[in-house]
């Protein structure tokens, strides 16, 4: 607890104080503002370059940096400067209101992830059905942006998405059921402490295939990518968005990656666990960009699903198998085979 | 450092936001802004939970009710156009009969098991912060009556969505 400064000559120690106490570095620093600004710029870029490697391009090379790492910057200066095309008609408030919550949205969750034992903004009881709750808002949303943009085509791919993300996130929380058995508790802290010993992805391995599937079809990625086909609906919901709206959403939906990639490291690849010679934070983000890097390169080599097969993939072998992990589970947990590793 | 705030203010901050939104999904002109509205009176209600120390009800109001219920109200509002009501709305011969018979069915069942069980509830309320891995065994060994009735009231409620989605061929 600070005091609030009652005299003049207080102020210089009670901002010091400010600045330096957990609060204020776990929200604004690491792993909070900054951290996530600097990941997903990072994103974009990594992503661009790496599907430019996969078909034998160079990509992104002269905005400076190795590589061209600061294309990024030069991107968003870009679409800041675009003019904002808003299209006849949309429904204004809604239009620019909705992607800045977006952001807020995408953002949000990352107060419950665990990127070490101590960095952590807020250490919740309830911090895997918090991020399910706060991830089941991003349909609605998108819904509401695309009616927002009064055009044909953004509806067309609000609809598909809304369909999607629903009927995906059955399978993708029925999945997280098994893990929240194995380690017996709701808190992601928790949950990795569980994995000191045994990560779950070895006795949850089919939850956690249902779960990373699940979770590309949430990110509408390829081959998930129905609600932006490009050769049907220009680009999706998102079709009318231009300058400055584009790139919050694009932020959004990079803010989105990162928070699936770290969510499938919590549950799955035992968080920040791992060798003692890098800090536990490392750990942390470099397992959740290898798992970044594994569903983008689908991308890069998939074709698009048809609409059938992706309902049916959902309904009929997802939401099964996430449903005979759970069994699985509860038969290895009954029997007690998992008790070496103190399950 | 401590940012906590005083309980009062929350209070307020939640009934102002809870009510307003309240009032303004019963007053919007556009059907879509009555829905937002909606959303963020249920996002208020699910605040007031976590403020009572209950946060699993508290995200999981959110999840079902801003993340399921409001959906299919926005779906219904964007995908059904307005048209003008039919007149002839009475059910046929034999479907209200049939409705009052399974209403009256319900509602003894539910009668019955509460007249039978009832007295075996214990006086006291559970202790407020209930862990979660206490909630299974409180819900169905404590207070399984309450937990049947529901499980009756949701069949009942999913009959009639059945009978009213149904096509006739």
């Amino acid at each position: 607890m600070v005091n609030l400064p009652t005299t003049p000559a207080d102020i210089i120690p009670f901002i010091i104080a400010v600045v330096t106490s957990h609060t204020f570095i776990t929200l604004v620093i690491f792993p909070g503002l900054i951290h996530l600004t600097v990941v997903v710029m990072f994103l974009t870029w990594y992503e661009r370059k790496l599907l430019a490697r996969i078909q034998l391009r160079i990509g992104p090379l002269y905005a400076g940096g190795p590589g061209g790492i600061l294309q990024p910057i030069a991107d968003g200066v870009k679409l800041i400067f675009k003019e904002v095309m808003i299209p006849y008609k949309a429904d204004k408030p809604l239009f620019l209101g909705i992607p800045l919550s977006l952001v807020f949205l995408g953002a949000l969750p990352f107060a419950v992830i665990p990127f070490g034992q101590h960095w952590v903004i807020a250490n919740l009881d309830v911090g895997l059905v918090f991020i399910f709750a706060v991830t089941s808002l991003f349909p609605s949303m998108i819904l509401i942006f695309a009616w927002a943009s009064n055009s044909k085509y953004p509806f067309l791919g609000g609809l598909r998405s809304l369909f999607q993300q629903v009927a995906y996130e059955i399978p993708m929380w029925i999945s997280a059921l098994s893990v929240v058995m194995l380690a017996g508790s709701l808190n992601l802290v928790q949950i990795v402490n569980a994995q000191q010993k045994i990560w779950f992805i070895v006795p949850a391995f089919i939850s956690f295939v249902v779960f990373f599937i699940a979770s590309m079809a949430e990110l509408e990625r390829l081959p998930f990518d129905l609600p932006e086909a490009e050769p049907e609906l220009v680009a999706g919901w998102f079709t009318e968005s231009s300058g400055a709206i584009f790139m919050v959403i694009f932020l959004a939906l990079y803010m989105k990656l990162y928070l699936m990639s770290s969510l499938i490291t919590v549950l799955f690849l035992g968080g920040w666990w791992g060798p003692a010679f890098l800090p536990q934070p490392i750990w942390f983000i470099l397992k959740a960009l290898v798992v970044a890097t594994f569903i983008i390169i689908p991308r890069g080599v998939y074709a698009r699903l048809r609409v059938d097969l992706l309902i049916k993939i959902g309904w009929t072998r997802l939401l099964i198998l996430a449903l005979a992990n759970v069994f699985i589970t509860v038969v290895l947990l009954s029997t007690g085979i998992l008790s070496a590793w103190g399950l | 450092m401590d940012l906590s705030v005083p309980p009062d203010i929350t209070f307020v901050v939640l009934t102002t936001i809870t009510l307003l939104a309240a009032i303004m999904a019963l007053q919007a002109k556009e059907l879509i802004y009555g829905a937002i509205s909606l959303a963020i009176s249920f996002i208020g209600i699910a605040g007031f939970f976590v403020s009572l120390d209950a946060p699993y009800l508290g995200m999981l109001q959110i999840a079902v009710y801003v993340g399921a219920v409001v959906v299919l109200i926005l779906f219904t509002i964007m995908l059904v156009r307005r048209e003008e009501p039919d007149k002839d709305e009475s059910p046929e011969t034999g479907e209200g009969a049939a409705g009052l018979w399974l209403a009256g069915l319900l509602a003894v069942s539910i009668a019955g098991i509460a007249a039978l069980a009832g007295p075996n509830l214990p006086a006291t309320p559970p202790e407020a912060n209930l862990p979660i891995s206490q909630l299974g065994p409180v819900l169905a060994g404590t207070y399984p009556v309450p937990l049947i009735i529901m499980a009756l009231l949701l069949s009942g409620a999913l009959l009639g969505a059945l009978v009213l989605a149904k096509v006739d061929k």
